[in-house]
C-alpha cells in the first residue's frame, strides 16, 4: 500500500523504537528507524517522512540538536516534530513546546512514559 | 567605715618623699582594705610599677629626682590599665589641670583629711575595676570571636575594618599586614561583600533586618562558597555605625548537593528509560498488537501497568524534589496571572474529579494581583492539593478553591469533604514517604511525596502551608505567597 505515510522513529531505545513501530504499523503507517541523531538524518536524506518521532535524550547528536538542525534548513522545515521528553519537567497543563529551560522548534511533544493512542492522536493532528 | 566595694584586695602604691604622706596613706588605706606599698621617690617607685601591677597610684608632684609627672607619663604609657591620682603639695590650679590632661584620674591637694583621700581613692577603684571588666569582656570576646570557625568581620561607619578574625582571613586567603584600620575595598573580597555592607550601612535605624547572600572565592578546585550574613550595628541613639559580617563555609554543602543532583539525575535518567520501554511493550500487548489477550491476562497486564506508572511518578516526583532542594527551580520566578492559573487547574482537574463523580468549585471573590513565583511550581502545587482532595474524598464530594489577599498575601485554599486525617498523622504528612493508611486509603495509588514536593516550593517562595482536617468531616490545605516577594539579583 503506497499510501501509506511513513513515519521515522528516532530513540537510542531500540524496545522502545520496537513497540511505537508495532503501534504504528497497527495504524496503519509505514515506520523508518534510527537510533541516535547522526542516523535519523542520514534515514531523512534516503526517504522523506511525513513526520518524525524525536527521542530527547541521545548519544552523539541529541533530539534537540536535530530539531533545530532541520527547522533551520529549508528543505526540512516542513516535516512535523514530535519530541519525546523523558526529563520529568513537563507538566500536564503546559501545553506549549518547552521542556527543560529550552524553547524548541517542535511541532509537538510528548512526556514519557508515552500514552500510545494519545501518541497516535497527536501524530493524526500534527501530519 | 565601709571599706572599698570590691571583690579583691585592690593594690595601691604610694609615691611620696615625705614619709608623714606615705605613713597616713598607708594608715588610712590599709583601714579600708587595701593592700598598700609605698616609694620614697619617683626611680624606686618606678622600679617598684615595673616589678608588679598597682591599681591605684598616688604620686606626689614634686619630688627630688624622677618628678610625679614623669612617674604618670611612664604610667600612662606602659600601664594604661593603672589609675593615676597626684598629690600636690602646692594646690596650684595649673599642675593639676595639667597632671589631668597627661591622664591623671584624679588630684588631691594637700593638706588632705583621711576623708577626702578615702573618697577619691574609692572613686579611682570603682574607675579601675570597670576598666578591668571591660578589658576583660573585651578578652573574653576576642578569644571567643578568634576561635570561631565562621569568619567574623567587623567594620565601621567608614567601612574600616575594626576586627577581623583568623577564619576570615584565611577565607579570604590574606596573609599581609594587619588589617584593622583598612577599607575593605582593600581587601581581596570581590564585589558583593562591599556592596553588602553598604546596602547594610544605609539601613533604617529600624529596620532589624539583616541581609543573606551566597559568596564564592577562588576558581575550579579551589573554589570555595560561603553563606554570609550581614547586620548593621547601633549605637545608643541607633544610629548605624557599623556592620558585622558572618562568613559560613559551605562549600562541603554544595559539594553535596551537587553529588545528590548528578545522583538523582543518574537514577532518573537510568531508572526511567528501561521503565518507560517496560511501559509500551506491556501496552503493546494489552492493545493486542502481539496476538489476543486473555481477559485474565489483561487484568493482570494492567495491574503491572498501573504499579510501573506508580513507580514512574515516583521518579518524578523525586527528580522534582531534589531539584527544588538544590533551588534549582526557585530561579525561574515570574510574574504569574493567579487568577487564570487557577482557572486553568481547576479546569484540567474537572474531568478527573468527574471519574468519581466529584466536582471541583473555584471561589475568586474579587480580581487577584499578579504574583513573582514560579508557574510549574504553583501547577505543581495545586495539582497535588486537588487530586489529593479528590482522592482522598469519597465520590461524589465537592473540592472548594478559594483564593483571596489579606494581609500582603495571597491566600490559596484547597479543601474536601472527604474522609480527613487522623490527628496522630497530620504533624507527619507532609513528610517525604509519609502516607496515610486506613481503610479509605489503602487503594489509593500514591508515591508519599506530593506533599513533601507541595511544602518544599511554598518554603522556596518564603510562603507557609497548613492543614487543618477533622476526620470524618474534612480537610483543609492552606498555602500562604507573600505579595512583596522582591527578587536579589
Amino acid at each position: 500500500m503506497s499510501d501509506q505515510q511513513l513515519i521515522l522513529v528516532v530513540d537510542d531505545d531500540t524496545d522502545l523504537v520496537e513497540a511505537l513501530a508495532m503501534k504504528l504499523e497497527s495504524e496503519n503507517f509505514r515506520v523508518a528507524k534510527a537510533y541516535d541523531g547522526v542516523e535519523g538524518f542520514e534515514k531523512i536524506k534516503e526517504q522523506r517522512p511525513a513526520l518524525m518521532i524525536l527521542d530527547v535524550m541521545m548519544p552523539r547528536k541529541d533530539g534537540f540538536q536535530l530539531c533545530d538542525e532541520l527547522k533551520n534548513d529549508d528543505a526540512y522545515k516542513d516535516i512535523p516534530i514530535i519530541l519525546l521528553t523523558a526529563v520529568a519537567d513537563a507538566v500536564n497543563s503546559t501545553n506549549y513546546t518547552h521542556m527543560g529551560g529550552k524553547t524548541t522548534l517542535a511541532d509537538d511533544y510528548i512526556p514519557k512514559p508515552i500514552d500510545l493512542n494519545k501518541l497516535i492522536e497527536i501524530v493524526r493532528d500534527t501530519i | 567605715m565601709t571599706p572599698f566595694e570590691s571583690t579583691e584586695q585592690a593594690k595601691i602604691l604610694v609615691v611620696d618623699d615625705e614619709s608623714r604622706i606615705r605613713d597616713a596613706c598607708t594608715l588610712v588605706l590599709s583601714e579600708q582594705g587595701a593592700e598598700v606599698a609605698t616609694a620614697v621617690d619617683g626611680d624606686q617607685g618606678v622600679a617598684m610599677i615595673q616589678r608588679e601591677h598597682f591599681d591605684v597610684i598616688l604620686v606626689d608632684l614634686m619630688m627630688p629626682g624622677l618628678s610625679g609627672m614623669e612617674v604618670l607619663s611612664f604610667v600612662r604609657e606602659k600601664h594604661p590599665h593603672t589609675v593615676v591620682i597626684v598629690i600636690t603639695g602646692y594646690a596650684t590650679l595649673e599642675h593639676s589641670i595639667e597632671a589631668m590632661k597627661k591622664g591623671a584620674f584624679d588630684f588631691i591637694p594637700k593638706p588632705f583629711t583621711p576623708d577626702q583621700l578615702r573618697t577619691v581613692v574609692a572613686k579611682a577603684i570603682r574607675y579601675n575595676r570597670a576598666l578591668q571588666d571591660i578589658a576583660d569582656t573585651n578578652s573574653r570576646l576576642k578569644t571567643l570571636v578568634n576561635s570561631l570557625i565562621d569568619g567574623v568581620l567587623v567594620l565601621d561607619r567608614d567601612r574600616r575594618v575594626v576586627l577581623a578574625n583568623p577564619a576570615f582571613l584565611h577565607m579570604i586567603d590574606y596573609h599581609g599586614e594587619s588589617v584593622i584600620g583598612q577599607r575593605i575595598d582593600e581587601l581581596p573580597v570581590g564585589d558583593t561583600l562591599p556592596s553588602m555592607i553598604d546596602e547594610a550601612l544605609g539601613m533604617d535605624s529600624d529596620a532589624l533586618t539583616e541581609l543573606v547572600e551566597e559568596l564564592s572565592w577562588g576558581e575550579g578546585e579551589q573554589k570555595r562558597f560561603f553563606r554570609t550574613k550581614c547586620t548593621p550595628f547601633r549605637n545608643r541613639t541607633r544610629v548605624n555605625i557599623g556592620a558585622i559580617m558572618v562568613l559560613n563555609d559551605i562549600t562541603a554543602l554544595k559539594e553535596l548537593d551537587q553529588l545528590k543532583s548528578d545522583f538523582v539525575s543518574l537514577v532518573c535518567h537510568e531508572v526511567r528509560s528501561p521503565m518507560n520501554s517496560l511501559m509500551m511493550q506491556m501496552q503493546v500487548l494489552l492493545d493486542g498488537l502481539a496476538g489476543e489477550v486473555t481477559e485474565k491476562q489483561r487484568e493482570i497486564l494492567s495491574r503491572a501497568m498501573a504499579k510501573m506508572g506508580g513507580l514512574s511518578d515516583m521518579v518524578s516526583e523525586l527528580l522534582d524534589l531534589s531539584r527544588i532542594e538544590s533551588g534549582l527551580i526557585t530561579r525561574e520566578k515570574e510574574q504569574l496571572d493567579f487568577a487564570a492559573l487557577l482557572n486553568d487547574q481547576v479546569t484540567f482537574h474537572r474531568p478527573g474529579a468527574a471519574e468519581r463523580q466529584s466536582s471541583i468549585e473555584l471561589h475568586v471573590d474579587s480580581p487577584l494581583p499578579w504574583v513573582f513565583a514560579n508557574k510549574r511550581g504553583m501547577e505543581e502545587v495545586l495539582t497535588n492539593l486537588i487530586t489529593n482532595g479528590i482522592k482522598y474524598s469519597p465520590g461524589g464530594s465537592t473540592i472548594d478553591v478559594t483564593c483571596r489577599v489579606e494581609n500582603e498575601y495571597l491566600h490559596t485554599t484547597v479543601a474536601d469533604n472527604g474522609y480527613g486525617i487522623p490527628a496522630e498523622d497530620l504533624e507527619r504528612i507532609f513528610n517525604r514517604f509519609y502516607r496515610v493508611k486506613d481503610e479509605n486509603t489503602r487503594t489509593q495509588q500514591g508515591t508519599g511525596l506530593g506533599l513533601a514536593l507541595v511544602k518544599s516550593i511554598v518554603e522556596s517562595h518564603h510562603g507557609i502551608v497548613k492543614v487543618d482536617s477533622t476526620l470524618g468531616k474534612g480537610t483543609t490545605f492552606t498555602f500562604l505567597i507573600p505579595l512583596n516577594e522582591i527578587v536579589s539579583a
